[in-house]
């Protein structure tokens, strides 16, 4: 047998485009809408400037449970009657939650989507929020979130969440809050959320096949009743990092392996230094063949998989390991994670390794974003950071010409192997005094 | 068939709107192609017929393993660098495992087609000889440490495994799950995990497809460049036979109390196997039943009684060709409430479908679901590649995935009956709970 020896060079590339952008202005709401010829489904999302940031203190996951009680039905029908008229066009509601805003997305085939559309806004704009319904709601998310927070990950995501944003801020408290938060919102609280943020118009966002899609029929359907001017952007939050490194110890007694949540803080989306980050931490912890991922996953065996990366919202950012790894070696893992942290931090990344992050980054632009639903998440990202309809095109070049003095100066500035928190779920009764001998930084038991 | 639709639905007469292109090298290589030129990517997928249901008894959780090996390195790729090529060209990349087969495929910007197929054709061709102790090693630890984690450390994670053993009989090739026995793996040697390669990893037990920014000429003539030369494997051996003579004959019934924080039952049956006329109508049956809001147990369990936790009630099937293929249906308590009584509250809700015909407003539903789910499935080349794929592998035939959906548009409310009838008798039923070990802590806590 003759295996061909040698490795293909690329054949020639063809031209990156996005999909043309239209826009319409209709009823104080714009449609912004991005053509995807011949695709038998198309993808609609309402785009509301409400997200978890705007909930009261203490009242963590308000957001959350006014998205989960939008359908239980609507000022026109009780809420079988709309499951059935929604699922009967083959669409289901799906609204979610994230700190800058609140989305309400709906995906049909093509002819069906006006109609989803319609059902999504009668849901967004005018639910019944009936008050047994609402306190019912809320009842089962307590008991949600208590299934998820059984599972590794919740609890460290919290505690890490709180040491780097303070447990006091909203931004210090976890996204959907926490059983205690969601047990305390009361059915005043979440008409309260919706009276104020879900009634003005927002934006709306369309990918399918524009030349049936009738835009402005969209527009009045996702716009009508809705007034009020868009919201002020408020300041970023900046960039604090602890001066010495911080261990926190998330107790799980009997667990075969440890839940590492390592990170610190970091600037907001709008940074300039967006593309080297993005690409440093995919030299770092992004790619399989990650610094990270290599060392911890494919030379020690230490776990499945562990991924670093920077998140980015609008007024924060943060920088975040994530893994699993075997309990016996857990202070083994932290310690590689320290070192190739900090070898990037200091040396940079080498032509070898940029050239695969830099590739990575700008194929998965044509790869990853294939679908409606992939393209109504981009054209999301555009319009919550203000970003030109030119912007991934411009995005694909930049991942594409950085430098390894540009990407390595970003490592340099935005990586803190210093004032790293770790926090280590697991198996406490195991592993605390080999943390505490290890030395890596002060030690402290998770209050959860 | 008909053209058989919805009230409101557009009429659909084919899953499968776009070309379809097959040839077969002289090595038993199939090769098709669909091609679609709307934007600048192209998927590279392969089928190998080999699962976990080809193991023998104390190789349990090769195949799996193997789906890592195959990461690893080949004759003229050195370790680590199949990731690096396909990554650092832009593309995605995976590979699964399952009872029926093993499958591999990276989505690439369209110029790197002919690197994902070198890349394919080395490893397929040139493992064994790369193979290291050191590699096997420590992969094995990976997979280890995957166990841990999907089915370990999470509370009911060990369900899918629980189920299959309750499910079919000692032996038959869908009792053991797919990630295997750690025993059973740590005993073999290196000589034992080359042989497996040799037997399966052929190019006639593999189906190549390619779909996207490609046309069928060029992919043919660059799948005989890189494919032509490897030999065909003569005698590959069948997997054991999957028959079963029909559904169970008597209950069974398995109860584990763990680190679970709320009681939790899975119901789950043998009905027919996928592909097969009785198992469409059981996929529209697990849709009537279990998915959506609309569906018989969140309106009756959730919604109704309010005996179960909205985010984790369903049925659905797991689509295995060859054995009749599970349906499960899940419930998980909410507060206050006793396991018994969602049992019952499962039970009356599941033999409603045996005495209380499907309306036309639930069948509607539930086609118009799977609609948007096909189409979703097919919306990317990777989605359209594995299904072309699994059609050739399975049924001979990769056009046969356009038929599906129109298969599921046909099923009639009797149909979903008699597979009801069929399939879902209590005498046949596996039922597998979880109950808390002590009373739920509630984990509230002042802040």
């Amino acid at each position: 047998m003759t295996l061909i020896a040698t490795r293909p060079d690329a054949g020639p590339a063809r031209p990156y485009r996005f999909p043309e952008l239209q826009r319409v202005t209709a009823g104080g709401g714009t449609v912004v809408a991005a053509h995807l010829p011949g695709q038998l489904l198309a993808s609609a999302m309402l785009l509301l400037d409400a997200g978890a940031a705007r909930e009261p203190a203490g009242r963590e996951g308000t957001a959350t449970v006014l998205a989960k009680s939008l359908e239980e039905g609507t000022r026109v029908r009780d809420s079988a009657a709309y499951a059935l008229a929604l699922e009967s066009l083959g669409a289901e509601l799906s609204p979610s939650v994230d700190w800058d805003a609140f989305r309400v997305n709906v995906s049909a085939p093509v002819p069906l989507l006006l109609d989803a559309v319609r059902l999504a806004a009668e849901a967004a704009r005018t639910p019944k929020l009936d008050p047994a319904d609402v306190a019912r709601v809320r009842d089962d998310e307590v008991t949600a979130l208590r299934m998820d927070w059984a599972q590794p990950g919740p609890r460290a995501d919290a505690a890490l969440r709180a040491d780097l944003f303070g447990a006091a801020d909203r931004y210090g408290r976890p996204l959907h809050g926490d059983p205690a938060s969601v047990a305390a919102v009361t059915v005043d609280d979440v008409l309260a959320f919706h009276q104020e943020w879900m009634l003005r118009p927002g934006v709306l966002l369309v990918a399918g096949d524009l030349s049936t899609l009738d835009l402005a029929a969209l527009a009045e359907a996702a716009f009508a009743g809705t007034a009020g001017e868009p919201l002020a952007a408020e300041a970023p939050l900046g960039v604090p990092v602890r001066d010495r490194r911080r261990m926190i110890l998330v107790d799980r007694p009997g667990s075969v392996q440890s839940t590492l949540r390592i990170g610190h803080r970091s600037p907001e989306r709008a940074t300039p230094d967006y593309v080297p980050m993005t690409l440093a931490a995919t030299v770092l912890g992004g790619a399989f063949t990650s610094r990270l991922n290599h060392l911890i996953r494919e030379v020690k065996g230490y776990t499945y998989g562990i991924r670093g990366a920077y998140a980015m919202t609008r007024r924060f950012g943060r920088f975040e390991v994530a893994a699993g790894v075997q309990t016996a070696v857990t202070v083994p893992a932290i310690a590689d994670t320290i070192g190739e942290i900090a070898r990037t931090q200091l040396d940079g990344v080498t032509e070898e390794e940029l050239a695969v992050a830099r590739s990575w980054r700008a194929g998965q632009l044509s790869v990853e974003m294939q679908t409606p639903g992939a393209i109504v998440g981009a054209l999301g990202t555009l319009v919550l950071h203000g970003l030109p309809d030119d912007y991934y095109v411009t995005l694909r070049r930049q991942y594409l010409e950085a430098t390894v003095a540009e990407v390595s100066a970003a490592a340099a500035e935005h990586l803190h192997p210093k004032g790293l928190t770790l926090v280590i779920e697991g198996d406490a009764s195991v592993l605390r005094d080999e943390l505490v001998a290890a030395d890596i930084g002060d030690i402290v038991d998770a209050e959860l | 068939m008909g053209e058989v639709t919805s009230p409101s639905a557009p009429v659909v007469t084919t899953g499968y709107p776009w070309p379809i292109e097959t040839t077969r090298l002289p090595n038993g290589l199939r090769v098709v192609v669909s091609e679609d030129r709307s934007s600048p990517v192209v998927c590279v997928n392969l089928w190998y017929d080999v699962g976990s249901r080809h193991e023998p008894a104390g190789q349990t959780g090769f195949a799996h393993l193997f789906e890592h090996l195959m990461f690893e390195g080949s004759a003229h790729v050195q370790k680590t660098e199949h990731m690096r090529l396909v990554q650092g060209n832009g593309g995605s990349l995976n590979a699964t495992t399952n009872p029926d087969r093993t499958n591999y495929f990276e989505s690439m910007p369209s110029e790197h087609l002919e690197l994902a197929l070198w890349l394919e054709a080395d490893r397929m061709g040139g493992l064994v000889p790369a193979l290291t102790q050191e590699t096997l090693d420590n992969q094995r630890e990976v997979v280890k440490n995957e166990r841990r984690q999907r089915y370990e450390n999470v509370p009911y994670g060990d369900a899918w495994l629980r189920l299959l053993a309750l499910l079919y009989p000692d032996g038959h090739p869908y009792h053991h799950a797919t990630i295997g026995s750690m025993e059973d793996l740590n005993a073999a040697s290196l000589d034992t995990f080359k042989a497996f390669h040799r037997q399966y990893y052929a190019p006639n037990n593999c189906v190549l497809t390619v779909v996207g920014d490609g046309t069928p000429a060029e992919v043919f003539a660059l799948a005989e460049k890189y494919f032509g030369a490897i030999e065909a494997v003569p005698s590959i051996p069948p997997a054991p036979s999957g028959h079963l003579p029909g559904p169970a004959d008597t209950p069974v019934r398995e109860t584990v109390t763990g680190a679970v924080p709320a009681p939790r039952i899975y119901l789950s049956h043998r009905t027919y196997a996928f592909g097969t006329a009785g198992y469409d109508a059981t996929t529209v049956l697990a849709a009537v039943l279990g998915n959506g809001r609309g569906s018989r147990l969140y309106q009756r369990l959730a919604d109704g009684a309010r005996i179960a936790q909205p985010d984790y009630i369903g049925s659905y099937g797991v689509d295995l060709a060859h054995a009749p293929a599970p349906l499960i249906v899940t419930a998980t308590a909410k507060d206050g409430v006793d396991v018994e009584t969602l049992e019952e509250g499962l039970t009356e809700v599941v033999g409603s479908l045996l005495t209380e015909p499907v309306t036309e407003d639930e069948l509607s539903r539930a086609k118009a679901l799977l609609t948007t789910a096909w189409w979703r499935q097919v919306s990317t080349v990777g989605g359209r590649a594995d299904t072309l794929g699994r059609y050739a592998t399975q049924f001979g035939d990769p056009g046969a995935a356009a038929y599906r959906l129109p298969q599921w548009l046909a099923v009639t409310a009797d149909d979903v009956t008699e597979a009801a009838r069929y399939a879902l008798r209590p005498e046949s039923r596996v039922t597998l709970t979880y109950l808390p070990e002590a009373p739920a802590q509630p984990e509230e806590k002042s802040a």
